[in-house]
């Protein structure tokens, strides 16, 4: 039975600074930095307040996983609502240059953005429902963090073909939150970013497909709207200061001379929904040229871009995913056929998702261990193998350490997601019982506890 | 609200579900319809464009009589698209130079609406005609399948009859 949580939780914020003698900082930290201000959040996360026109609103009617929406305190002015608690739950604010061994296994809440990637983007469905529990969303820096943010400081500095990486591991091991770690570092240190949390939307038929004669590919267009217009607002600031390097050809319109703003071309793509996949692939194309700012092309549901799409084309016959415009795009970089200049490819595994399996070309290219006997007699598609060909695997430790399981209880009950009083023994139950597994921990441990 | 042939589709419904009102057309005519119409799953009737629209009421209105559709050629891994200043003759004479026959298409036998209705009709009347067993059964009003008739034939009562409406 899930606790219900209808009571926002108001906190005090420490004012987060990274010149703080006691804190250890990364090395680029001592650099003084350009007047940044950072916002800092009253509330929570809400969930989308201005959704860009044509995004998804995800689990609202979806009655399986139970959407959560917590009522704001003004709502609730009867005294049985008050709680006699003091509201505990004190996090400090994820800073890029605070992340280092020192901090592992502490929790750390989001920056609350202007543009917030979370926001504007969206978060896969779990997450989702997680940050609408939370008074605010957080995460526990765990070692897997820190590995991953020293190889994207390397990977700042490298081209990135030579940095494909993809999160591996069991279900509910973690590896979503840390590409949502991953892409806010990145968003932090000014790098450019593109976030697909459900690649499954890619291939399950659910956004308009046309067969385009000059690709020979099934374009996506509405799907790249929607894609350029997020990246549009999440990457503003450093797009209004990149300009194309050379001429742009747009189908049905005169070419984009060569020196124009990133920002106009984009805004091509967003007055005309036809031309999108076009504008999307050549604003990819001369991110990775520019050498400015580094580029971070994070993809959840990394295995549904491998898998069958459930498109079918005017024959019937399924449709490969690599005819599709936009996983076509997502492989393209994936496998270093394309590439950024600096920058870095993340993919997380979902482990979970039934309808799109992972397959064995990527398993192979992942070196991961069999779930069935897969002999040479096994139909491997060449052009997937091609795509996964050269992909790293950062294997998520399937449980969580005891100290960072600790911090993990300590956010949830500060949080009060569970009404009776934390102790080390309803802990070590929880996290026996799940051994180790944060999804399990959380969600069928604390917030399904009955004590 | 969208009318197709005389019968209408509901807005609010996916597209792929709201093609089964016709009659003669099940889930998976239905499912290859949209297919060649290049409409995705979750579609619904509102988001069709009107040259869908004009598309699906021109093949159902003699689905026999229709054009058959090339297999398009698909780019291969290594294929880099030509610049998008190609001019559209072009793209269209080099799709159709390695475009490839299409097998036989299911859907160009469908029959709908009064043909399938028709056929239905046509069955029983042939059965009257050689004067079946079946035949016998249907202009009697009565279950034509074996079925008990003692009690329960209540449907074949209402519905049975040689001029069977489909």
């Amino acid at each position: 039975m899930l606790s219900v949580r209808c009571q926002r939780v108001s906190y005090q914020l420490l004012a987060s600074s990274s010149t703080s003698p006691l804190v250890q900082t990364r090395s680029y930290a001592t650099q003084p930095k350009k007047g940044q201000i950072v916002k800092q959040a009253s509330q929570g996360f809400k969930g989308k307040k201005t959704a860009p026109s044509g995004q998804m609103e995800p689990a609202k009617k979806d009655k399986k996983m139970m959407a959560f929406q917590p009522l704001p305190v003004s709502q609730l002015p009867h005294p049985l609502f008050e709680s006699d608690r003091p509201d505990t739950l004190t996090l400090q604010t994820f800073h890029p240059e605070m992340l280092t061994r020192v901090v592992e296994s502490q929790a750390l809440k989001f920056p609350h953005n202007d543009d917030d990637p979370f926001r504007i983007f969206g978060l896969p469905r779990n997450i989702l429902v997680e940050f609408r529990l939370l008074s605010k969303p957080c995460s526990v820096i765990r070692s897997v963090t820190i590995d991953a943010i020293n190889k994207l400081d390397a990977a700042s500095e490298k081209n990135s073909k030579e940095s494909r990486v993809v999160f591996t591991g069991p279900q509910g091991c973690g590896k979503s939150f840390l590409l949502l770690q991953a892409l806010q570092y990145c968003n932090a240190r000014d790098w450019l970013v593109l976030y697909i949390p459900r690649a499954t939307n890619l291939v399950n038929s659910t956004t308009a497909h046309t067969y385009d004669m000059r690709t020979r590919t099934y374009l996506q267009p509405i799907f790249a709207y929607q894609t350029l217009q997020r990246f549009l607002k999440v990457n503003t600031p450093r797009l209004e200061q990149l300009r194309t390097q050379t001429e742009i050809e747009i189908e049905r319109r005169p070419p984009v001379p060569p020196g124009t703003p990133l920002v106009e071309l984009i805004n091509i793509g967003l007055k005309d929904q036809g031309h999108a996949p076009t504008v999307l692939d050549a604003v990819l194309e001369e991110i990775g040229k520019q050498t400015i700012f580094p580029v971070l092309l994070a993809v959840d549901d990394f295995q549904a871009l491998y898998c069958k799409s459930h498109y079918r084309d005017q024959h019937f016959s399924a449709i490969k995913p690599y005819h599709l415009s936009m996983p076509r795009l997502l492989l393209e970089y994936a496998s270093g056929q394309k590439s950024f200049a600096r920058g870095a490819v993340f993919g997380a595994l979902s482990m979970s998702n039934t309808t799109f399996p992972l397959p064995v070309e990527l398993r192979e290219a992942l070196s991961l261990k069999y779930d069935r006997p897969y002999g040479p007699y096994v139909k491997r598609q060449p052009e997937l193998v091609e795509y996964a060909h050269g992909l790293e695997s950062l294997a998520v430790p399937s449980s969580l350490s005891v100290s960072e399981a600790a911090s993990v209880f300590e956010v949830w009950m500060k949080d009060r997601a569970v009404p009776s009083k934390p102790n080390d023994e309803l802990f070590l139950a929880k996290y026996s019982e799940a051994s180790g597994n944060a999804r399990a921990f959380v969600w069928k441990g604390l917030l399904s506890s009955m004590s | 609200m969208v009318h197709v042939l005389g019968v209408q589709l509901p807005d609010y419904q996916y597209a792929r579900f709201a093609l089964t009102a016709f009659y003669g057309i099940g889930h998976k005519t239905a499912h290859r319809l949209c297919a060649r119409l290049q409409i995705h799953d979750k579609c619904k009737v509102r988001s069709l464009t009107p040259h869908q629209i004009t598309e699906l009421a021109a093949f159902l209105s003699s689905p026999s009589t229709s054009t058959p559709i090339p297999r398009f050629p698909l780019a291969t891994s290594s294929y880099k698209p030509p610049p998008a200043s190609t001019p559209l003759a072009v793209l269209k004479e080099e799709t159709k130079k390695l475009s490839q026959r299409a097998w036989a298409d299911p859907l160009r036998n469908i029959k709908i609406e009064s043909e399938a209705r028709r056929v239905v009709k046509d069955n029983v009347a042939h059965q009257r005609m050689i004067g079946s067993y079946v035949g016998k059964r249907h202009a009697m009003g009565l279950p034509v399948r074996g079925q008990n008739t003692q009690n329960n034939a209540r449907t074949a009562k209402k519905l049975n009859r040689v001029d069977r409406r489909g």
